[in-house]
């Protein structure tokens, strides 16, 4: 099973390097709507920590939605039929998981780094932020992976899956607002622990039913 | 299921009575309005206990690909939402004459309404696909993945904040001051005759939805 998803994961990244542009796409979607914050936030530029985390948080979620619709939609019709014979939904399901995962967290740092270069970085206890921002990439993934599999079954579908999508992560995006803004100031274990753990809850939940659920979708 | 039908009538006029002429503890801000928590709070648990039903519906549907599953699915999650809405506009009538405002930065009030988006976004995707088991497959997946959100949204998310709502962050709650169970004799039949009214309402639904599909 290992070795499958494996496989998978090193289809996926060789297409994504052949066909750089996707990658551009989502990068240059990521810089210019920062551009976009920074030119509307001018003269004064953000001046309080919450603004800059909600901000933050907001660019992730969009780039992110635009990035993993494109992770179901690349795959052809034809190959989607050579998966049904070899693969078992678990190991597909997975393997985009793992994917979506390694691509959403590769974004989050590529929006820290732009965003902190355009508009100041308010960010005090950066391990805390930054191992919140891999859970961020680990819950966003585990949250739209399944959502974009729904998607996929749709004609039409290109608004389907911000539609779906959106009221599903505001739960995770509203805890991880709340711990980024622990993060700008000294950072204490007290203060995140339900949250954090509700966080972990949340992606059990999530992973779960992504993998029972999965199964039935793609019996189609 | 004429005896459920004549409880359900029984004790929602015993609520809808009861409700108002009873005597209720005197607390500071809430006063008389006290009595909303007989019908806002069973309308809750009604939307709840629908969903529920929904999504089980939803999962036998995924499990056996019988299309009345489905429907029977759908419809319960419909009048679920419908109950919903009408919390919603129940607890802003409250909340104008305690917290003096309609609508607030309550968690409550966002995971109720983020709740109440999902399963209204469940309707788009369901409208959007024109195949009939294909949209009972995809829908139902998408059910069973929106009740499991709405856990967490409506019991938990609340508990980690202060809510302004009484019993909540140090604020007057009826198991707090109400000794000698004055409110819970109203209370808790207008919750079993609520779910009645709300499993009835879906199954005169459900007949509905049936005939129509067979024209």
């Amino acid at each position: 099973m290992i070795n499958k998803i494996l496989s998978i994961l090193y289809k996926d990244f060789k297409i994504e390097m052949s066909q750089s542009h996707l990658f551009f796409s989502v990068a240059l979607y990521v810089v210019s709507s920062i551009y976009i914050v920074y030119i509307s936030f001018q003269p004064v530029g953000i001046l309080n920590s919450e603004h800059w985390v909600s901000i933050f948080w907001i660019i992730i979620l969009f780039s992110s939605i635009s990035s993993v619709s494109k992770s179901f939609f690349q795959e052809s019709s034809n190959r989607n039929y050579y998966y049904y014979y070899v693969l078992s939904p678990d190991e597909l399901i997975f393997s985009k998981l793992i994917y979506n995962f390694i691509f959403i967290l590769f974004v989050s740092f590529l929006t820290f780094a732009v965003f902190t270069f355009f508009l100041g970085n308010y960010i005090i206890s950066l391990p805390f932020f930054f191992s919140l921002l891999f859970i961020g990439a680990l819950s966003i993934s585990n949250c739209l992976t399944l959502i974009a599999a729904v998607a996929h079954q749709v004609k039409n579908n290109s608004s389907l899956i911000s539609i779906l999508s959106f009221p599903v992560i505001i739960p995770i995006f509203l805890l991880l607002i709340k711990l980024s803004k622990v993060s700008s100031t000294e950072f204490s274990w007290i203060l995140v622990q339900d949250d954090i753990y509700l966080l972990i809850l949340l992606n059990i939940i999530l992973v779960s039913l992504t993998k029972f659920l999965f199964g039935f979708l793609w019996r189609n | 299921m004429k005896i459920v039908k004549t409880l359900c009538v029984l004790l929602l006029l015993y609520t809808a009575s009861a409700g108002v002429l009873f005597d209720v503890p005197r607390l500071p801000i809430l006063n008389e309005t006290i009595r909303v928590l007989y019908f806002h709070v069973p309308i809750w648990f009604t939307m709840i206990f629908l969903l529920f039903l929904s999504s089980i519906n939803a999962y036998r549907f995924i499990s056996t690909g019988d299309l009345s599953y489905d429907l029977k699915s759908y419809n319960y999650s419909n009048i679920g939402v419908f109950f919903g809405v009408l919390g919603i506009i129940s607890g802003m009538i409250w909340a104008k004459y305690t917290w003096g405002t309609y609508w607030t930065n309550d968690p409550k009030l966002n995971g109720s309404a983020i709740g109440l988006l999902i399963y209204f976004s469940y309707f788009v995707l369901r409208n959007s696909i024109e195949d009939e088991s294909k949209k009972g497959k995809i829908s139902s997946v998408y059910n069973i993945l929106a009740f499991s959100m709405l856990i967490p949204l409506i019991f938990i998310l609340p508990r980690l904040t202060d809510s302004l709502h009484p019993g909540n962050g140090g604020n007057p709650g009826f198991n707090v001051y109400d000794l000698n169970s004055q409110l819970r004799i109203v209370f808790y039949p207008a919750v079993i005759g609520f779910i009645l009214l709300g499993v009835w309402i879906a199954d005169l639904r459900l007949r509905v939805l049936k005939l129509k599909n067979k024209l």
